[in-house]
């Protein structure tokens, strides 16, 4: 198929940039100023640079709090899942659990169910909790939301993990507990990042439970201090782009190291699932 | 096991029963919790006679028909291009990851920034190529701000897609293609005859996860539009979350939420049975 060279490369090159020309625009734009973030016709590259928009963004707008409760939330609600989802996965690959794939299916459909769905008898619990306004208000929701897809990889990891290793295992003496921390959860390392991955990135971007549940500002994640930045009438997309770029550059590292990862992880989600 | 599945279904499956019973009751907020009144089904006779309702259902299931048929055919074109792309391919698609793990609310506040009818850089583009004449205000007027805010859907979720269906079409072994280009099948024969039918099982679900999504579709529009103009954009969600958290009537809000339930349940249903049709058609 050499033919197809040339029409394959203009396809890849239109692809490009119809994703990265959006990026690139809110990245410069962090870097103008005031004036020229208004200006029109707009500069294609800024002049003058600044870096002011990074330091308004944290001192005037309080960047640091919002982005100290996302990374608080989002790392608990990611430990947390990988702690129960490494343990019931395990189950579900290796002891007979009654009626396991009808659970496993319910919980998946469940886990992707609009939020709106959801949204109002989950405000209610957790005001009759005084959970309103709390770090375990967002914590428990989203690692109950993210459980079912992180088992369900884990689960297709810990299958592909020859029985022999523990019987070997077992044959030596190890306690079951032991036997799982040191020889299963070691060879699962590729699962844990991408579970890992799918559940920081959901967490880190939710938006419509940490509005309703969340709504004052001492507990605010990104999203909604991005939502709710600044003033009434005008937009400061410079301090906002400068904010969301230094939100997006943790999630944006992470996958770009485990893209290979969060590939698989997409994959198995939709062919095995 | 046992307590992690406790855990899912009390914040999970739980709700979406009690948003059912709530529907039928008219809900008073009292200090700390709050009171149940039987309603019957005046919450949903209420709805009904909203226009903004009937509006709000009809929105999401054309923008979501709409959105995911574009993401997939797109998605679907992309994901060709990525296969036999050689040079960059791994660049190419870490960079596909980015809109997916972008925070939603910071892409629509990006494409604000890009529709702005002032000082757009939209505009900008189009009156340099002399596409139009004079600035247009994208989000302004109704369908211009519906369309709009269907290519910024489309712009975040079709990548994802994208790599989906790459994935499938990765599966399919080698020979099978090579033996097709043997017997002297051109490209386009390859595709709809033998890579087609051999994805339909990943593109269906690929569908089914985007229309569930599209069905719930609420940070776009709120943020972008907040509804508007008018209530030209606004989703269910957006109307449900009103409703609940601006008016803070409960009772008809769950009654908003119980009727996504009842549009997602109907879908895979439907989709299901669509779907167990393709699988006999295929196994004939």
């Amino acid at each position: 198929m050499k033919r197809d060279t040339m029409l394959v490369r203009m396809g890849a090159l239109l692809l490009a940039l119809f994703v990265a020309a959006p990026l690139y625009w809110m990245l410069i734009t962090s870097f103008k100023t005031p004036f020229t973030v208004g200006q029109t016709p707009p500069q294609w590259f800024p002049h003058p640079f600044t870096w002011m928009n990074y330091r308004t963004s944290f001192t005037y707008f309080d960047f640091q709090h919002y982005l100290m409760n996302s990374v608080i939330v989002a790392v608990a609600s990611t430990l947390v899942v990988l702690v129960l989802a490494s343990s019931a996965g395990y189950a579900l690959a290796r002891f007979p659990v009654r009626g396991r794939i009808g659970i496993m299916m319910a919980l998946l459909v469940v886990s992707v169910f609009p939020e709106i769905a959801v949204i109002s008898p989950l405000y209610l619990l957790m005001r009759l909790l005084g959970w309103l306004n709390s770090y375990q208000g967002l914590i428990v929701p989203y690692t109950a939301f993210n459980l079912p897809f992180a088992i369900w990889i884990l689960r297709n990891y810990f299958l592909s993990i020859p029985r022999e290793m523990e019987e070997v295992a077992e044959i030596d003496g190890a306690h079951p507990l032991r036997t799982f921390v040191s020889i299963i959860i070691p060879q699962a390392t590729p699962g844990l990042f991408t579970a890992a991955v799918f559940t920081f990135t959901a967490t880190w971007t939710e938006f419509l439970m940490a509005l309703t549940i969340n709504s004052s500002t001492p507990y605010r994640t990104i999203p909604v201090g991005i939502a709710l930045f600044g003033a009434q009438y005008t937009v400061p997309y410079g301090d906002l782009f400068a904010a969301s770029m230094v939100s997006i550059a943790p999630i944006a590292i992470l996958v770009l190291i485990f893209r290979n990862a969060v590939v698989s992880g997409l994959t198995q989600g939709a062919v095995k699932g | 096991m046992a307590p992690a599945l406790i855990v899912v279904s009390a914040v999970t499956l739980f709700p979406i029963v009690y948003s059912i019973y709530m529907s039928f009751n008219h809900i008073h907020l009292t200090l700390h919790g709050f009171r149940f009144h039987w309603a019957g089904l005046s919450n949903y006779r209420l709805l009904w006679a909203s226009g903004l309702y009937r509006y709000a259902i009809g929105f999401t299931v054309v923008y979501a028909a709409i959105t995911v048929l574009a993401e997939l055919i797109l998605g679907t074109l992309a994901a060709l291009i990525l296969q036999r792309l050689r040079w960059g391919r791994s660049s190419l698609l870490a960079l596909l990851l980015l809109p997916w793990s972008l925070i939603t609310v910071i892409s629509a506040e990006m494409w604000s920034y890009i529709y702005n009818g002032v000082y757009g850089v939209l505009d900008a583009i189009l009156l340099t190529l002399h596409i139009i004449h004079t600035p247009v205000v994208w989000l302004g007027f109704p369908q211009l701000a519906i369309a709009s805010t269907m290519f910024a859907d489309i712009w975040k979720t079709m990548p994802f897609v994208a790599i989906l269906v790459l994935a499938g079409l990765e599966m399919i072994p080698v020979e099978v293609i090579e033996a097709s280009h043997m017997d002297g099948a051109t490209a386009w024969q390859i595709f709809w005859r033998v890579q087609l039918p051999l994805i339909r099982s990943t593109m269906s679900l690929a569908a089914l996860f985007r229309i569930l999504q599209a069905f719930g579709l609420f940070d776009l529009p709120f943020v972008l539009t907040g509804g508007g103009p008018g209530t030209a954009t606004e989703s269910i969600a957006v109307l449900g979350y009103q409703v609940m958290f601006q008016d803070l009537s409960f009772g008809p809000g769950a009654a908003v939420a119980a009727s996504t339930t009842a549009l997602v349940l109907i879908m895979a249903m439907v989709f299901l049975w669509v779907f167990r049709g393709m699988a006999e058609e295929g196994m004939a």
